[in-house]
């Protein structure tokens, strides 16, 4: 007889998961909003200011992609460790959407901490699970 | 072979499968990607790191073919995005139009863009086809002031351009074909958010 097959990922996880991606793209540009920085600075950035834990292989397509949209701007300058470092800043239509990004993010999150008071003395007793349910 | 030698070879044959996977996209696109991939390597990996760290930094990136998919994916995306094709663009506006009030602005603009230029274009060709009833006429009196842009017909009035209604029909009418199609993709790329590729 075969072993029961792993179980499958948790829902709430698998929601996390889509929780976080979704806000990848605002995350990249609030780092970018002081300067500019290369690729390795932006996870960097986001992962000692942020829960979120980005993986490596999507970041970089994601940036591809918001500088093909015109949201950020690149250039490759030389650095003092050998290699030239792709730099990313954004441009004045990045920071128009980051802003506006930002006032969507403040509403929603402003609505949803409201929805969850009743839940929160349950959470709050819960550190793990507060976690995830991401109160800000 | 040393440690980082042994870490090089495999840097290397990561890179090497990456450009591989990504031939579809134009050499520019390509190199630059690989080279900013090479970048973050070497900065995760500087000095004298032992393999299992290089195989690591590796491993989060994601294997060469899932790291290119990824990349291929958001290169699908921008080709829909800045396609360079005026009925794309067309379309795209049409569709934008018929979900918000700048889309519908925009396209109108671009319609009357597009008719205006093609008009006169076509006419600064015509002229050369048939001079004698292409041109603009001027109507002057003291209650009416008209310009009628005609080929063929009852020709009324006086032809205020000549024959410089060729060079001048030909070169206003793709300038403005081309205006109007630059505008139409500005537009989109500054102002059009679809939902597509957020989701994707």
């Amino acid at each position: 007889m075969k072993d029961p097959a792993p179980p499958a990922p948790d829902a709430a996880e698998k929601w996390e998961v889509q929780l976080r991606r979704g806000s990848l793209e605002l995350a990249i540009l609030a780092a970018l909003w002081d300067g500019r920085l290369y690729g390795l600075e932006i996870l960097r950035h986001l992962e000692s200011n942020s829960d979120l834990i980005v993986v490596e292989g999507t970041a970089y397509p994601l940036l591809t992609r918001l500088r093909s949209l015109g949201l950020v701007e690149s250039e490759w300058v030389e650095s003092e460790s050998g290699h030239p470092r792709k730099y990313y800043r954004l441009t004045p239509a990045g920071r128009q959407r980051a802003l506006e990004m930002a006032r969507i993010w403040a509403r929603f999150s402003g609505s949803m901490t409201q929805l969850l008071t009743p839940l929160s003395k349950e959470v709050n007793n819960k550190n793990e699970a507060g976690r995830r349910i991401g109160t800000p | 072979m040393t440690s980082s030698a042994d870490s090089q070879k495999t840097t290397d044959a990561y890179l090497a499968a990456l450009r591989r996977q990504l031939r579809e996209l134009t050499d520019e696109d390509a190199n630059d990607i690989v080279e900013e991939i090479r970048a973050h390597i070497l900065d995760k990996t500087s000095g004298d790191t032992p393999s299992e760290t290089v195989k690591a930094t590796l491993a989060a990136l994601g294997s060469p073919e899932e790291l290119a998919s990824r990349y291929r994916t958001e290169e699908l995306l921008k080709r829909a995005q800045i396609a360079r094709s005026p009925a794309f663009i067309l379309r795209s506006l049409f569709r934008w139009a018929t979900l918000s009030v700048l889309g519908l602005i925009v396209f109108l603009v671009s319609v009357v863009g597009y008719c205006l230029g093609a008009g006169l274009f076509i006419l600064g060709a015509l002229k050369l086809i048939s001079p004698n009833r292409t041109g603009v006429y001027g109507v002057f009196s003291t209650h009416t002031w008209a310009l009628n842009f005609q080929s063929g017909g009852q020709n009324s009035g006086h032809d205020l351009l000549g024959w410089w209604l060729v060079p001048i029909g030909l070169l206003l009418g793709a300038v403005l074909l081309v205006l109007t199609f630059r505008f139409g993709l500005w537009s989109i790329r500054k102002f059009w958010r679809p939902r597509a590729w957020q989701e994707a």
